[in-house]
């Protein structure tokens, strides 16, 4: 079992060095095609996880890893990177639906719902468990966001599908390299309140491992540069176009819908 | 509380692959419209009134009384095949009042969160019932006589959607095209 262990943490200290290179490559790569102008917060959540990473390994180095020092450091950057995240996130939403202003102008408040559903939810599931504890308060938070993270992309994905909306398939893989990680997490995280202790390797482990796949994924996503139009709305319908037709297609609809269901309750007449 | 997490995810994971699988038609994005717009009033009605012949009970009757069980179940299965070419047309009306929909969304300014809403809903009842019939028609489980009058109904429900579908496609095309030349000028025509 120790030699197990000694593994999992030699295998993560070097995914974790790996990951530090990535996370350095992608902002290069950003730099180099000029791609940071178009997504500012991705670049700067990049650039905070770097820094972090080397904020961390300082304070591992003066305080150990398992000292309460380092606990605070490690906890206190993952809020702010979490903040820049959601940003980061709730930019690529924009990117993929902002040319459309109706759509948009419904996706957001969707999407911000959403968050803010899954995020209260949480808080309650955490204020109304039995026990209470630092450790358990940091892994409610973090397993929150990650869910509402994971929940708005795959929200935002249903919009591009249900309007048909198409898509950067660049921005759609970064957009799904935060949402893998984040589902991944989130099973992490649910995993490690559990069984706090036992699990804590794994839980290590496994984070930096979907990290650097998810790293993978943007550095292929950033290979080329992405020509991103700047937003403008293509030729618009009058809204009052939208307020005519749109209840009339509803009705149309309905009366469809309706035939459907009257198929098994239809009689055959009588004579 | 755990289980909802895990349940939460694995919701997530058969969304997404939903979500992100392709779609049978090509996606309509911005340049698509005109397109389909022009098709919105293209229909199956064309032939209705041949196979609504070819489905009349006085056939399948004369077939019974005559003592040909073969030729019996033969036309039965036949005229089922019929009904479930009846409710794919019925489904491509559906998804062609959608797709119009979704292009009059895309294209505005403003969207109703209620309309919206409920053509989710109407969607999602659409379907399910859809694949319900087919099914019960595939396994054979719904009655000949009911088969009768679906036919019936189908086919007088395809002529009435083919005059709305055919209106309000135009009245869009119409809208597009008067609001892409004032856009073209920089006006907004909101």
């Amino acid at each position: 079992m120790p030699s197990k262990m000694l593994d999992l943490q030699t295998s993560q200290q070097f995914g974790w060095n790996l990951s530090i290179f990535l996370r350095a490559f992608l902002l290069c790569l950003l730099i180099f095609h000029r791609n940071i102008r178009s997504f500012p917060y991705f670049a700067a959540y990049l650039v905070a996880n770097l820094t972090k990473a080397v904020i961390l390994h300082l304070a591992y180095g003066a305080w150990g890893m398992d000292s309460w020092p380092s606990y605070f450091v490690a906890w206190g950057s993952e809020a702010g990177l979490a903040c820049l995240r959601a940003l980061a996130v709730a930019e690529l939403c924009r990117r993929m639906l902002g040319h459309y202003r109706g759509i948009w102008s419904l996706a957001w408040r969707v999407l911000l719902s959403c968050a803010i559903l899954i995020v209260g939810y949480s808080a309650i599931d955490a204020a109304s468990a039995p026990q209470h504890s630092l450790a358990q308060g940091v892994i409610a938070a973090n397993r929150a966001i990650e869910l509402a993270v994971a929940v708005v992309i795959v929200v935002l994905f249903a919009f591009l599908r249900h309007y048909q909306v198409a898509s950067d398939p660049a921005i759609r893989s970064l957009a799904l390299g935060f949402c893998a990680y984040s589902c991944v997490s989130v099973v992490n995280f649910t995993i490690l309140d559990k069984f706090i202790n036992a699990y804590l390797p794994v839980w290590n482990f496994l984070g930096v491992f979907t990290y650097l796949g998810c790293l993978t994924l943007w550095a292929w996503a950033l290979r080329k540069a992405i020509a991103v139009p700047p937003f403008g709305s293509p030729s618009l319908f009058a809204k009052a176009v939208y307020q005519r037709i749109s209840p009339e297609v509803n009705a149309q609809l309905r009366t469809l819908n309706d035939q459907l269901s009257q198929f098994w309750r239809t009689e055959e007449p009588q004579p | 509380m755990s289980f909802f997490y895990l349940a939460a995810v694995a919701l997530l994971l058969i969304l997404l692959f939903w979500a992100l699988r392709a779609p049978r038609k090509q996606a309509s994005g911005a340049k698509n419209e005109n397109a389909l717009l022009g098709q919105a009033g293209r229909r199956h009605a064309t032939y209705l009134p041949l196979i609504r012949q070819a489905l009349s009970a006085g056939d399948l009757a004369f077939v019974a009384s005559r003592g040909f069980p073969e030729l019996y179940q033969r036309l039965r299965k036949e005229r089922r095949g019929v009904a479930l070419s009846y409710l794919t047309a019925l489904h491509e009306d559906f998804s062609r009042l959608l797709d119009l929909a979704t292009v009059v969304a895309a294209l505005s300014p403003e969207l109703a969160p209620t309309q919206e809403k409920e053509r989710v809903w109407l969607k999602v009842q659409f379907t399910w019932r859809y694949q319900l019939l087919r099914v019960a028609l595939h396994a054979g489980v719904f009655p000949q006589h009911k088969l009768d009058i679906l036919t019936h109904q189908v086919s007088e429900l395809a002529v009435r959607m083919e005059t709305a579908i055919r209106e309000l496609g135009e009245r869009a095309a119409v809208a597009a095209k008067l609001a892409s030349s004032l856009d073209g000028r920089g006006v907004d025509v909101v």
